[in-house]
């Protein structure tokens, strides 16, 4: 990694709590349902356990996070090489999971947008995939990393240090835990450093057109330009 | 003396460069070549004439395609690498991470047993695996069932049942393989924290789950998609046993009562099949058995196998040859102590006829090197396989950037995603027309190589499954609590 730009002497502003920059590895855990048609895919959606739509959505964001092309959920990618249903895919890869601060929801929508697409194609319901759709379910494990942040410098040096697993799990993961429409590095500027429109610009970074590199960029971007103006 | 003739070669192939031309230049070449040629469709042209000036090979190439330089003798084995080794290449923080899952099981033991300590995939992965647990403080101890020849011959015949072939399961085979388990169990101590028991030939050893509060894994290398029903049946209340089960692949696993999970198999990007090599060498490998790196390279790697469809990758390369003044590597193993892998390396060098281009490689086992330098020489690499495990030759060309043109079947289609990670093919004519593409768009060629690279590096290196072997240790000794999205 390239070093850090030096930054111009600035009068630290600290945070009342520091930020804790925690990471979280992943196991995948082979589920029991397995879908041979779009019928048994939704079938599947309904009845499998939140960790699976989580691993199917989430997760998978991250396991491809490397990628900025192609579908942005395993639902969608399978409705497409295996089921040859465009629409379908590119309906359910517009969910965008940053709408959503909790599982349930974020499971009423894919079924939602699949019912809704095999009531008018009725007979893609029951065609045969070219290869099945196996439900897998992620336990996630937190861990945590020597860094920590007092001030937006040392905000700066953990975001340029950590793992691109860590930045997933604070930007992405995040949501589901805060139940906010935000992100833990948006809600530490604003809530300990007073930030708010900085945490406001990193909301705003695109997790899909970026991979995680990317994100990390556009934080730093923000965050330094941030630490040239004090 | 071999970059002189590469270059006047080129000189006499394009008349204007000289210099040694990188796998993209050779694209752009070939692209050059076929630049009044309209655009690739989906439909595969039917035959035509030759649009460029084949290469006359000097004779230094069709003496050394001829008497290709293989090595008689193993070298002698490298130490197996460290933990700190991996840090250029996964990153600190990867490495921190470890680490600090390590650190919180250094008071646990572990046992793993298989059924050879020699030879095969198990073998290889727990002499990467085990040195780097005890490396992180976690005694790691391995040990190898034994039995007589009627046990292997009883084992061996389940290996073939289990993946789908014919067989009949008596009582007395049932005695035998019960009666090695129960051997080898009086003889073996289990006073560790964890058992990791490999593949079916020690599963019954669970018998001494209960002389302990250890935790017991089953880690299946092997496809149970489709098992014979008596075998399975046979074993499966045994598997049932343990607190969990690993399977390679989602397809590969059964409806068990158990906990399942995933674990991809692995490369290790410091092993001689991996490792970064030196330019010099990879010439010289290529020197060493004719190919030519002016040219763009075509590669599969694998052992002389049907089930590898060599025959078909040829039939493809003979179709892009129309094309593009390519050359096709065939490089394994496997037909020098196998009988039927005789008959197909024959199969296939009549498939080849006279073509001066097609370079077919019988390699003893010990030529990871070499195998490498290939894999790095090349422009495509193709696995064509119509039946596959993991298909860890594509783990391998990923890992080096290559762009991948891989059979969609066994677990191909994990690693590659389609047209992201490399494309999928079904047919020789699909095969044939991929690879045309890959040629002719060295940028979209490049950029399946890079996000190769990170697919392996993310799901499919030593060092990942490291960390999901002690996740799953924490998890089952109650030391980590997976946490669940947040209920909605």
């Amino acid at each position: 990694m390239a070093t850090a730009p030096q930054m111009p002497l600035m009068r630290a502003r600290w945070a009342r709590s520091p930020f804790y920059f925690n990471s979280a590895s992943h196991l995948l855990r082979i589920g029991k349902e397995k879908a041979n048609c779009l019928q048994e895919l939704l079938d599947a959606m309904r009845t499998c356990p939140d960790s699976s739509i989580f691993q199917h959505t989430f997760q998978t964001l991250e396991e491809h996070h490397f990628i900025k092309e192609g579908f942005s959920n395993d639902f969608a990618h399978w409705a497409f090489a295996a089921c040859n249903e465009v629409e379908l895919a590119e309906r359910l890869s517009s969910i965008d999971i940053r709408e959503f601060t909790s599982i349930s929801t974020l499971r009423e929508r894919l079924v939602q947008l699949t019912e809704s697409h095999l009531q008018k194609n009725p007979r893609a319901a029951t065609r045969q995939a070219m290869e099945p759709f196996y439900v897998m379910a992620a336990d996630l494990v937190v861990i945590p990393t020597p860094y920590v942040a007092r001030n937006l410098e040392e905000f700066a040096d953990g975001m340029r240090k950590v793992s691109i697993h860590s930045i997933y799990y604070h930007f992405i993961d995040a949501r589901l835990r805060l139940k906010l429409n935000s992100n833990d590095f948006s809600v530490w500027l604003d809530q300990e450093l007073d930030m708010r429109q900085a945490g406001e610009r990193l909301h705003q970074i695109d997790i899909y057109t970026s991979t995680l590199e990317g994100v990390r960029r556009s934080i730093l971007k923000v965050i330094e330009g941030e630490l040239a103006r004090d | 003396m071999q970059k002189k003739d590469v270059e006047q070669k080129t000189l006499r192939r394009d008349g204007q460069d000289g210099a040694q031309a990188t796998d993209g230049q050779n694209a752009a070449k070939v692209e050059n070549e076929l630049a009044e040629k309209p655009s690739p469709t989906l439909a595969p042209p039917g035959p035509r004439e030759r649009r460029f000036r084949q290469t006359e090979l000097p004779p230094h190439f069709i003496e050394r395609r001829k008497h290709p330089r293989i090595s008689t003798e193993p070298p002698p084995p490298a130490a197996p690498p460290r933990l700190e080794d991996y840090a250029p290449i996964i990153g600190r923080p990867e490495l921190d991470e470890i680490r600090f899952l390590a650190r919180q099981l250094q008071a646990k033991t572990v046992k793993m047993v298989n059924s050879t300590a020699v030879g095969g995939g198990v073998a290889e992965i727990l002499n990467r695996l085990i040195p780097l647990l005890n490396e992180l403080e976690i005694p790691t101890r391995w040990e190898v069932i034994t039995g007589g020849n009627d046990f292997f011959e009883v084992t061996k015949g389940f290996h073939n049942a289990l993946h789908g072939g014919d067989y009949h399961l008596t009582k007395q085979i049932q005695e035998i393989f019960l009666a090695y388990n129960e051997q080898n169990r009086q003889r073996m101590q289990f006073t560790e924290d964890l058992f990791v028991i490999h593949d079916p030939q020690p599963v019954g050893l669970i018998r001494s789950r209960s002389e302990n509060r250890g935790r017991w894994i089953w880690r299946c290398h092997i496809d149970l998609s489709n098992p014979h029903r008596g075998v399975w049946d046979f074993l499966k209340p045994m598997v049932g046993q343990y607190d969990a089960a690993i399977f390679s692949a989602p397809a590969f696993s059964r409806q068990l009562g158990i906990s399942q999970y995933l674990f991809f198999p692995s490369i290790d990007p410091l092993s001689e099949k991996n490792r970064d090599l030196d330019e010099n060498y990879v010439n010289k490998v290529c020197d060493d058995f004719g190919v030519d790196r002016s040219r763009p390279i075509i590669t599969q790697i694998s052992r002389f196998d049907r089930l590898k469809d060599p025959v078909g990758v040829i039939e493809a390369y003979k179709l892009v040859k129309k094309y593009a003044d390519c050359q096709l590597v065939l490089a394994g193993g496997g037909a020098t102590d196998d009988p039927e892998g005789a008959v197909v390396l024959q199969e296939v060098m009549d498939a080849a006829g006279d073509d001066p281009d097609i370079i077919i490689l019988n390699l003893p086992p010990w030529s990871a090197l070499e195998i490498n330098a290939l894999q790095r020489a090349s422009t495509v690499i193709v696995q064509k396989s119509l039946k596959e495990g993991f298909g860890l030759t594509v783990t391998e060309a990923l890992w080096k950037k290559k762009p991948v043109v891989a059979g969609a079947v066994g677990g191909i289609p994990t690693q590659v995603i389609h047209k992201l990670t490399g494309v999928l093919v079904h047919s020789v004519e699909g095969c044939a027309y991929q690879i045309r593409y890959l040629l002719t768009h060295p940028e979209f060629a490049q950029q399946l190589g890079k996000n190769g690279r990170e697919h392996a590096k993310e799901n499919f290196l030593i060092t990942v499954n490291l960390k999901r072997w002690l996740l799953l240790f924490q998890i089952l000794l109650g030391m980590a609590k997976p946490s669940l999205p947040a209920k909605g």
